[in-house]
Protein backbone atom coordinates (compact mmCIF):
# COMPACT_ATOMS: atom_id res chain seq x y z
CA UNK A 1 0.00 0.00 0.00
CA UNK A 2 1.83 2.56 -1.24
CA UNK A 3 -0.28 5.81 -0.35
CA UNK A 4 -2.26 4.59 3.08
CA UNK A 5 -3.79 7.58 3.60
CA UNK A 6 -5.18 8.04 0.33
CA UNK A 7 -7.32 5.13 0.71
CA UNK A 8 -8.65 6.11 4.00
CA UNK A 9 -9.61 9.40 2.09
CA UNK A 10 -11.25 7.31 -0.40
CA UNK A 11 -12.73 5.95 2.55
CA UNK A 12 -14.36 8.11 3.74
CA UNK A 13 -15.70 10.23 0.44
CA UNK A 14 -17.51 7.06 0.04
CA UNK A 15 -19.10 6.72 3.66
CA UNK A 16 -20.05 10.37 2.54
CA UNK A 17 -21.25 10.27 -0.68
CA UNK A 18 -23.60 6.86 0.13
CA UNK A 19 -24.87 9.16 3.33
CA UNK A 20 -25.59 11.86 1.29
CA UNK A 21 -27.53 9.57 -1.30
CA UNK A 22 -29.61 8.43 1.56
CA UNK A 23 -30.49 11.66 2.99
CA UNK A 24 -30.70 12.85 -0.51
CA UNK A 25 -33.63 9.92 -1.59
CA UNK A 26 -35.56 10.08 2.05
CA UNK A 27 -35.68 14.07 2.63
CA UNK A 28 -38.72 15.63 0.60
CA UNK A 29 -38.29 19.49 -0.65
CA UNK A 30 -41.55 20.41 0.31
CA UNK A 31 -41.67 20.93 4.47
CA UNK A 32 -45.55 20.64 4.10
CA UNK A 33 -45.79 17.26 2.35
CA UNK A 34 -45.40 15.63 5.60
CA UNK A 35 -47.86 17.21 7.51
CA UNK A 36 -50.51 16.83 4.28
CA UNK A 37 -50.28 13.20 4.30
CA UNK A 38 -51.29 10.80 6.98
CA UNK A 39 -49.82 7.82 7.10
CA UNK A 40 -53.45 6.48 7.76
CA UNK A 41 -54.35 7.63 4.01
CA UNK A 42 -55.61 4.33 1.73
CA UNK A 43 -55.82 2.44 5.55
CA UNK A 44 -59.57 1.60 6.92
CA UNK A 45 -60.82 4.57 9.36
CA UNK A 46 -60.80 3.24 12.30
CA UNK A 47 -64.08 3.48 14.34
CA UNK A 48 -65.08 5.63 16.66
CA UNK A 49 -67.90 6.33 19.18
CA UNK A 50 -68.82 9.56 20.18
CA UNK A 51 -71.85 10.71 22.42
CA UNK A 52 -73.11 14.38 21.66
CA UNK A 53 -74.15 16.98 23.62
CA UNK A 54 -77.74 15.94 22.91
CA UNK A 55 -77.89 12.69 24.15
CA UNK A 56 -77.16 11.16 20.65
CA UNK A 57 -74.53 8.47 19.98
CA UNK A 58 -72.24 8.50 16.98
CA UNK A 59 -70.61 5.53 15.58
CA UNK A 60 -68.64 5.65 11.96
CA UNK A 61 -69.90 1.86 11.60
CA UNK A 62 -73.48 3.47 11.95
CA UNK A 63 -72.52 5.64 8.73
CA UNK A 64 -71.32 3.43 6.14
CA UNK A 65 -72.07 3.98 3.11
CA UNK A 66 -71.68 7.72 3.42
CA UNK A 67 -68.93 10.02 2.72
CA UNK A 68 -67.70 11.07 6.06
CA UNK A 69 -65.87 14.49 7.17
CA UNK A 70 -64.02 14.21 10.32
CA UNK A 71 -63.29 18.14 11.87
CA UNK A 72 -60.24 17.74 14.71
CA UNK A 73 -61.28 20.88 16.59
CA UNK A 74 -60.88 22.70 19.67
CA UNK A 75 -62.55 26.26 20.53
CA UNK A 76 -59.75 27.97 22.08
CA UNK A 77 -57.75 27.54 18.26
CA UNK A 78 -57.62 30.58 16.20
CA UNK A 79 -57.05 28.15 12.77
CA UNK A 80 -59.90 26.29 14.02
CA UNK A 81 -62.59 29.45 14.69
CA UNK A 82 -60.85 31.23 11.22
CA UNK A 83 -62.39 28.03 8.97
CA UNK A 84 -65.32 27.89 11.21
CA UNK A 85 -67.82 30.11 8.50
CA UNK A 86 -66.29 28.11 5.65
CA UNK A 87 -67.27 25.08 7.57
CA UNK A 88 -71.03 26.44 8.22
CA UNK A 89 -71.38 27.77 4.66
CA UNK A 90 -70.41 24.17 3.50
CA UNK A 91 -72.74 22.57 5.94
CA UNK A 92 -75.52 24.77 4.92
CA UNK A 93 -75.14 23.31 1.73
CA UNK A 94 -75.02 19.96 2.23
CA UNK A 95 -76.82 18.90 5.52
CA UNK A 96 -79.62 17.68 3.71
CA UNK A 97 -77.67 15.30 1.59
CA UNK A 98 -78.05 12.17 2.85
CA UNK A 99 -74.88 10.77 1.56
CA UNK A 100 -72.49 13.23 3.11
CA UNK A 101 -72.21 13.60 7.24
CA UNK A 102 -69.63 16.36 9.26
CA UNK A 103 -68.35 15.61 12.56
CA UNK A 104 -66.81 17.75 15.14
CA UNK A 105 -64.46 16.11 17.02
CA UNK A 106 -62.49 18.62 19.94
CA UNK A 107 -58.77 17.99 20.53
CA UNK A 108 -57.58 19.24 23.67
CA UNK A 109 -60.70 21.09 24.95
CA UNK A 110 -62.72 21.08 28.07
CA UNK A 111 -66.81 19.85 27.86
CA UNK A 112 -68.13 23.05 28.81
CA UNK A 113 -65.86 25.22 26.09
CA UNK A 114 -66.95 22.98 23.50
CA UNK A 115 -70.36 23.45 24.13
CA UNK A 116 -70.85 26.78 24.02
CA UNK A 117 -68.72 27.22 21.18
CA UNK A 118 -70.94 24.73 19.42
CA UNK A 119 -74.17 26.66 20.85
CA UNK A 120 -73.09 30.08 20.24
CA UNK A 121 -71.61 29.64 16.79
CA UNK A 122 -74.71 27.56 15.89
CA UNK A 123 -72.59 24.02 14.60
CA UNK A 124 -75.38 22.43 12.93
CA UNK A 125 -73.15 18.90 12.75
CA UNK A 126 -72.49 16.33 14.98
CA UNK A 127 -69.98 17.47 17.93
CA UNK A 128 -68.96 15.10 20.60
CA UNK A 129 -66.66 15.64 24.13
CA UNK A 130 -66.18 12.65 25.86
CA UNK A 131 -63.53 9.84 26.40
CA UNK A 132 -65.18 8.66 23.23
CA UNK A 133 -63.23 11.79 21.29
CA UNK A 134 -59.86 11.20 23.19
CA UNK A 135 -59.34 7.55 21.21
CA UNK A 136 -60.54 8.90 18.24
CA UNK A 137 -57.83 11.48 18.28
CA UNK A 138 -55.17 8.47 19.09
CA UNK A 139 -56.88 6.23 16.36
CA UNK A 140 -56.46 8.60 13.63
CA UNK A 141 -53.43 10.06 14.91
CA UNK A 142 -54.41 13.48 15.17
CA UNK A 143 -51.17 16.27 14.73
CA UNK A 144 -52.58 19.16 15.52
CA UNK A 145 -55.73 21.72 15.06
CA UNK A 146 -57.66 22.07 13.14
CA UNK A 147 -57.05 18.48 11.17
CA UNK A 148 -59.67 16.81 8.93
CA UNK A 149 -60.09 13.44 7.69
CA UNK A 150 -62.32 12.52 4.77
CA UNK A 151 -63.81 8.28 4.34
CA UNK A 152 -65.11 7.64 1.56
CA UNK A 153 -68.60 5.40 1.76
CA UNK A 154 -66.52 1.93 1.91
CA UNK A 155 -64.96 2.90 5.14
CA UNK A 156 -61.33 3.83 3.74
CA UNK A 157 -59.29 6.86 4.69
CA UNK A 158 -58.89 8.87 1.19
CA UNK A 159 -57.72 12.35 2.59
CA UNK A 160 -56.42 14.72 5.19
CA UNK A 161 -55.45 18.24 5.80
CA UNK A 162 -53.66 19.94 8.99
CA UNK A 163 -54.94 23.51 8.38
CA UNK A 164 -58.04 25.46 8.26
CA UNK A 165 -60.00 24.22 5.38
CA UNK A 166 -61.26 26.38 2.42
CA UNK A 167 -64.64 25.47 0.34
CA UNK A 168 -62.43 24.08 -1.88
CA UNK A 169 -61.06 22.00 -0.04
CA UNK A 170 -64.09 20.80 1.25
CA UNK A 171 -65.51 20.19 -2.32
CA UNK A 172 -62.30 18.39 -3.22
CA UNK A 173 -62.62 16.16 -0.22
CA UNK A 174 -66.23 15.16 -1.02
CA UNK A 175 -65.04 14.44 -4.90
CA UNK A 176 -62.52 12.24 -3.56
CA UNK A 177 -64.31 10.47 -0.70
CA UNK A 178 -67.30 9.69 -3.25
CA UNK A 179 -64.77 8.75 -5.87
CA UNK A 180 -65.67 11.24 -8.58
CA UNK B 1 5.50 -9.90 28.73
CA UNK B 2 4.06 -6.46 26.71
CA UNK B 3 1.77 -8.85 24.35
CA UNK B 4 0.11 -10.66 27.47
CA UNK B 5 -0.43 -7.11 28.81
CA UNK B 6 -2.75 -5.98 25.12
CA UNK B 7 -4.34 -9.76 25.66
CA UNK B 8 -5.29 -8.96 28.98
CA UNK B 9 -6.58 -5.80 27.92
CA UNK B 10 -8.16 -6.73 25.21
CA UNK B 11 -9.55 -9.67 27.47
CA UNK B 12 -10.96 -6.77 29.71
CA UNK B 13 -12.58 -4.73 27.39
CA UNK B 14 -14.29 -7.72 25.33
CA UNK B 15 -15.86 -8.93 28.91
CA UNK B 16 -17.05 -5.11 29.55
CA UNK B 17 -18.91 -4.90 26.34
CA UNK B 18 -20.19 -8.24 26.66
CA UNK B 19 -20.89 -7.67 30.28
CA UNK B 20 -22.50 -4.13 29.31
CA UNK B 21 -24.53 -5.52 26.32
CA UNK B 22 -26.25 -9.23 27.78
CA UNK B 23 -29.69 -8.61 28.33
CA UNK B 24 -31.29 -8.54 32.24
CA UNK B 25 -33.78 -10.52 33.70
CA UNK B 26 -36.97 -8.09 33.00
CA UNK B 27 -37.84 -6.40 36.68
CA UNK B 28 -39.32 -4.06 35.42
CA UNK B 29 -42.92 -2.43 36.58
CA UNK B 30 -45.89 -1.72 34.74
CA UNK B 31 -45.80 2.00 35.53
CA UNK B 32 -41.91 1.96 34.51
CA UNK B 33 -42.21 -0.15 31.15
CA UNK B 34 -45.30 2.74 30.53
CA UNK B 35 -42.75 5.54 31.36
CA UNK B 36 -39.83 3.74 29.01
CA UNK B 37 -41.82 3.65 26.15
CA UNK B 38 -43.46 7.20 26.50
CA UNK B 39 -39.79 8.49 26.78
CA UNK B 40 -39.20 7.38 23.45
CA UNK B 41 -42.49 8.85 21.81
CA UNK B 42 -42.82 12.17 20.42
CA UNK B 43 -45.60 15.00 22.04
CA UNK B 44 -47.11 15.96 18.61
CA UNK B 45 -47.97 19.37 20.18
CA UNK B 46 -45.16 19.99 21.49
CA UNK B 47 -41.08 20.36 19.93
CA UNK B 48 -38.81 18.28 21.71
CA UNK B 49 -40.65 16.90 23.91
CA UNK B 50 -41.75 13.38 24.50
CA UNK B 51 -45.21 11.65 25.81
CA UNK B 52 -43.49 11.39 29.01
CA UNK B 53 -43.04 14.67 29.74
CA UNK B 54 -45.86 16.32 28.20
CA UNK B 55 -48.80 17.31 29.83
CA UNK B 56 -51.49 17.83 27.01
CA UNK B 57 -54.32 16.02 26.72
CA UNK B 58 -52.99 14.16 23.24
CA UNK B 59 -49.86 12.84 26.03
CA UNK B 60 -52.31 11.79 28.19
CA UNK B 61 -54.02 10.02 26.14
CA UNK B 62 -50.65 8.43 24.62
CA UNK B 63 -49.75 7.49 28.11
CA UNK B 64 -53.21 5.88 28.96
CA UNK B 65 -53.03 3.83 25.47
CA UNK B 66 -49.72 2.52 26.54
CA UNK B 67 -50.34 1.54 29.64
CA UNK B 68 -53.29 -0.72 28.39
CA UNK B 69 -50.70 -1.83 25.82
CA UNK B 70 -48.39 -3.15 27.61
CA UNK B 71 -51.32 -4.57 30.36
CA UNK B 72 -52.50 -6.72 27.44
CA UNK B 73 -49.14 -8.09 27.31
CA UNK B 74 -48.32 -6.60 23.50
CA UNK B 75 -44.59 -6.70 23.15
CA UNK B 76 -42.53 -3.12 22.79
CA UNK B 77 -41.93 -3.80 19.23
CA UNK B 78 -45.79 -4.14 18.79
CA UNK B 79 -46.89 -0.54 20.56
CA UNK B 80 -43.87 1.15 18.37
CA UNK B 81 -44.77 -0.20 15.28
CA UNK B 82 -48.63 0.87 15.63
CA UNK B 83 -47.66 4.45 16.73
CA UNK B 84 -45.41 4.53 13.72
CA UNK B 85 -48.01 3.06 11.23
CA UNK B 86 -50.34 5.65 12.98
CA UNK B 87 -48.22 9.17 13.43
CA UNK B 88 -45.27 7.93 10.86
CA UNK B 89 -41.90 7.47 11.70
CA UNK B 90 -41.63 10.88 13.40
CA UNK B 91 -43.05 10.27 16.14
CA UNK B 92 -40.19 7.64 17.33
CA UNK B 93 -37.81 10.20 19.12
CA UNK B 94 -34.89 7.73 18.64
CA UNK B 95 -34.35 7.02 14.94
CA UNK B 96 -34.85 4.29 13.79
CA UNK B 97 -31.91 1.98 12.15
CA UNK B 98 -33.50 2.54 8.53
CA UNK B 99 -33.65 5.24 5.88
CA UNK B 100 -32.57 8.95 7.05
CA UNK B 101 -32.08 7.46 10.51
CA UNK B 102 -29.72 5.01 9.43
CA UNK B 103 -27.34 8.44 8.97
CA UNK B 104 -27.82 9.23 12.59
CA UNK B 105 -26.83 5.60 13.43
CA UNK B 106 -24.34 5.03 10.98
CA UNK B 107 -22.06 8.45 10.52
CA UNK B 108 -20.92 8.00 14.23
CA UNK B 109 -19.63 3.89 13.05
CA UNK B 110 -18.22 5.36 9.88
CA UNK B 111 -16.00 7.76 11.39
CA UNK B 112 -14.90 6.45 14.31
CA UNK B 113 -13.93 3.11 12.23
CA UNK B 114 -12.13 5.63 9.48
CA UNK B 115 -10.44 7.58 12.56
CA UNK B 116 -9.47 4.36 13.80
CA UNK B 117 -7.99 3.01 10.49
CA UNK B 118 -5.92 6.34 9.88
CA UNK B 119 -4.71 5.89 13.09
CA UNK B 120 -3.08 2.51 12.64
CA UNK B 121 -1.89 3.64 9.68
CA UNK B 122 -0.27 6.32 11.12
CA UNK B 123 1.08 4.72 13.93
CA UNK B 124 2.64 1.89 11.35
CA UNK B 125 4.27 4.87 9.45
CA UNK B 126 5.76 6.66 12.22
CA UNK B 127 7.24 3.32 13.65
CA UNK B 128 8.92 2.51 10.09
CA UNK B 129 10.31 6.15 9.58
CA UNK B 130 10.94 7.96 13.09
CA UNK B 131 10.60 11.75 12.60
CA UNK B 132 13.53 12.34 14.55
CA UNK B 133 16.73 10.51 13.83
CA UNK B 134 20.34 11.53 15.08
CA UNK B 135 22.75 13.69 13.59
CA UNK B 136 26.51 12.50 14.05
CA UNK B 137 26.71 15.55 16.13
CA UNK B 138 24.16 14.15 18.31
CA UNK B 139 25.80 10.64 18.39
CA UNK B 140 29.43 12.49 19.33
CA UNK B 141 27.89 14.75 22.15
CA UNK B 142 25.83 10.88 23.47
CA UNK B 143 29.05 9.33 23.28
CA UNK B 144 31.31 12.25 24.84
CA UNK B 145 28.90 12.61 27.47
CA UNK B 146 28.07 8.56 28.26
CA UNK B 147 30.37 8.39 31.01
CA UNK B 148 28.97 11.57 32.96
CA UNK B 149 26.09 9.50 34.53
Amino acid sequence: MKHPFRWVAIGAGVVIAVFAAILAANVSTDPQSELNTSPLLGKAAPNFALTNFDGTKLRLSDVAGKTVIVNFWNSWCEPCRAELPTLQRWYADHKTDPTVVMVGIPRDDSSGAIRTAAREDGMGWAVANDRGAEDANLAYGTRGQPESFVISPSGQIVGSIIGPLTTGDLDKMLRVGQGI
Amino acid sequence: MRRLAWIGLAVVVVGALVVAAWPRANHETVPAHVHRLATELRCVDCIGISVADSGTAAARGQRRDIAERVQRGESDETIRNWYVQTYGENILLKPAGRGVGLIVWGLPIGAVFLAAVGLALALRKWRRQPRLTPTAEDAAFVAEHRGDR
